[in-house]
């Protein structure tokens, strides 16, 4: 008899395949809360700032806000496919925050005062980057409490609040159902269940060539060149934990994913921290010294060892590589 | 409109091989080249519920196909640097021709049947520089060369004919590779541009967008029914940047950028691989398999919507509006009301689906 249920449960897995019991983790012990967290963190930032909206008040909830994001920010599917840019808007090659902020303030434009009005705003003159740069950037972190900055502040508190309880709601109410319902006959976004786990994976890989490339390679740049100012998060100090925070939450979602161990992964990920702890500067503003960049290349090598790591034991094991058409480039 | 001298060439052409039409293969309204889990390369018919109507293999991978417009055959360009194009039996699989460049010339993506599949066109550049060259090929014997000319810039990729039969619009995509493999030489000087060529090849116009944009390189085309002319770019430039990736150009206008916002252009990883009118020429479509992504546009340049679709690339018009194609063997329709799925088959749906 226990036989028989034991052959019957292989049965059913089988049948509802490693795929879909993958997909339903990854959303209910990751995702999902993340996002449940994140919107916590931004009404908490929201609270703070309309009590107190000078910079040195808001420092602990905004890097609450931050942490809480960096656990799902890397994400770039469903509402947050465009979502996540209006929150987290970097890089931003062109210089669209500063420009969007100083307009605003030169003008003292009566959108701050409008929450309605504020939404429609450039998405580089809103989120977590815009607070940063009025909070932490000396052109404008003097803002007095009766000031037109301060009510800039609380207008991106405000609006971030609302954005992530959206995307809270557009995930928990609207796109975890088309991941679970993957293959179903009117799901044009996920014709196979299979394709939600690709899905998810991908994300994951992306994720972690974003540290790789931007977070890590942009203030790297040449070795003749070092580009400090170009660092994620420098002016709150925040660019080494931004690199961890989102590495680690990789390796959280993978291991959600995944429903076997990952110790490979798990190997490369506190090797990925032992490199961390070796940087001096948390906003790699010392990478123009070639030890400090030595340094920086060090933990860049780390996360692709994860990401090699991440790829040998879920990619190759459900056989999954990178688009057909989007190696092409034709 | 079929003009007298279309309606005499399509004659000759189909007298002189009798050859089998497209209803002998299940009559598709497209063709697309795939690749299957195996490896092997296909080339498949599709009809508009997309399911397979034909499929014959393939002896490599191609880039893109061109369908004559009567007889059951296709020309298949290689990938670049282009070597080779082969002209295959829709029926059988069997390579009717082999055709090779001139020498010094490569085939550079694309082509299209002209003179009712009298005349084949394609697009070519010289491997040394990437100057770009059009190839007229007979068909009704046997796809001999007959002509060529300028394309009036460098690394031309897509080509189509105007609605007045005659007139060519080529996308120069302004990027010199190597003549070996696809190294970029020239992306800080590149300069790409749309060109109108009438049919001996003399320059009616040439269209270049503001010097910011000299990085997007202009790479394929659509054009409407009333001479509306797409054209899809790829960003060549530093990453980020989140230009438009389409333009919409009618003859003797300004070129209309088409943005969407930010945040939607932004996702597009600067790349757009394919672009179509809808059925209807309501609507206009780019496709980026790197964003995993379409946005649609409406035809004076306004944003529309996007639809997501993992390695999204192939489109083209379809009863609804149009259909996509992806490189996990997926075929959606997208109308008004959103994406609908039509078909899943076991295979890497390549670049671009051709319409019949």
């Amino acid at each position: 008899m226990r036989l028989a249920i034991a052959f019957a449960l292989t049965v059913a897995q089988a049948l509802a395949g490693p795929a879909q019991a993958g997909v339903n983790e990854a959303l209910d012990d990751h995702i999902l809360p993340g996002f449940e967290r994140f919107a916590g963190a931004s009404a908490d930032l929201d609270a703070a700032a309309r009590a107190d909206c000078t910079a040195p008040a808001l420092a602990v909830p905004f890097h609450a806000a931050f942490d809480a994001w960096l656990a799902v920010g890397d994400l770039r599917l469903g509402p947050s496919e465009t979502g996540a840019l209006a929150i987290a808007f970097w890089p931003d090659t062109r210089g669209f925050t500063e420009k969007t902020l100083t307009g605003l303030i030169q003008q003292e434009n009566p959108i701050a005062n409008d929450p309605e009005a504020f939404a429609d705003l450039s998405i580089a003159g809103r989120g977590l980057f815009a607070i940063e740069m009025l909070m932490f950037d000396p052109d404008f972190a003097d803002y007095g409490p009766e000031s037109y900055g301060c009510a800039l502040v609380r207008a991106l508190t405000a609006d971030l609040a609302r954005q992530a309880a959206a995307l809270e709601r557009g995930w928990a109410e609207s796109f975890a159902a088309v991941l679970r319902s993957a293959g179903a006959a009117d799901n044009a976004r996920f014709l196979s269940e299979e394709e939600a786990v690709r899905a998810i994976y991908t994300q994951i890989l992306a994720g972690l060539q974003f540290t790789i490339g931007s977070r890590i390679g942009r203030p790297m740049g040449s070795f003749e060149r070092p580009r400090p100012a170009r660092a994620e998060a420098r002016r709150s100090g925040r660019s080494l934990t931004n690199v961890l925070g989102a590495t680690e939450a990789s390796v959280m979602l993978a291991e959600a994913l995944a429903d076997w161990p990952l110790p490979e992964t798990r190997a490369a990920l506190a090797r990925v921290r032992d490199t961390a702890a070796a940087i001096e500067d948390p906003a790699f503003a010392d990478v123009d010294d070639p030890a400090a960049r030595f340094r920086l290349e060090v933990l860049q090598q780390a996360v692709a060892a994860m990401a090699s790591s991440i790829e040998t034991e879920i990619g190759a094991r459900l056989g999954l590589s990178a688009g057909f058409n989007a190696q092409d480039g034709d | 409109m079929t003009t007298r001298r279309n309606f005499l060439a399509s004659l000759v052409a189909v007298t002189a091989s009798p050859r089998l039409g497209w209803a002998a293969v299940g009559s598709p309204a497209y063709i697309a080249a795939a690749q299957l889990p195996d490896g092997v390369h296909v080339l498949v018919g599709l009809d508009l519920a997309g399911a397979e109507t034909f499929r014959v293999p393939l002896p490599a991978r191609g880039h893109a196909g061109a369908a004559h417009p009567a007889q059951a055959e296709a020309v298949v360009f290689a990938r670049r640097p282009g070597y080779f194009a082969l002209v295959i039996d829709a029926g059988t699989g069997r390579v009717l021709h082999e055709l090779m460049p001139p020498k010094g010339h490569q085939f550079n993506g694309h082509g299209v049947y002209i003179d009712g599949g009298a005349t084949l066109v394609t697009v070519e550049q010289m491997a040394e520089g990437s100057a770009g060259r059009i190839g007229l090929w007979d068909v009704a014997s046997g796809y001999t060369r007959i002509d060529g000319f300028a394309t009036h810039g460098i690394g031309p990729h897509d080509v189509r004919l105007m609605p007045d039969g005659r007139t060519l619009v080529v996308a120069n995509g302004g990027i010199e590779t190597d003549p070996t493999d696809r190294t970029k030489l020239n992306l800080d000087t590149m300069c790409p541009n749309l060109a109108y060529l009438g049919a001996g090849g003399d320059l009616l116009e040439k269209v270049e967008l503001d010097q910011e944009l000299a990085q997007n390189s202009i790479r394929h085309l659509a054009v409407a029914s009333d001479g509306r002319v797409g054209f899809a770019m790829q960003w060549e430039g530093e990453p980020g940047m989140g230009w438009p990736l389409l333009g919409l150009h009618r003859r003797g206008e300004r070129p209309v950028l088409a943005e969407a916002p930010l945040a939607d252009e932004l996702a597009m990883k600067g790349y757009a691989g394919s672009v179509a009118f809808s059925a209807d020429e309501s609507e206009i479509a780019i496709t980026s398999p790197r964003g995993g992504r379409l946005n649609r546009f409406a035809p004076d340049g306004r944003f529309v919507a996007a639809e997501a679709r993992e390695d999204v690339c192939g489109i083209a018009p379809h009863p609804d509006g149009f259909i996509a194609s992806d490189g996990l063997g997926g075929l959606i329709a997208l109308g008004c009301e959103g994406a609908r799925p039509l078909a899943r088959h076991e295979c890497a749906w390549d670049n671009h689906i051709v319409p019949l």
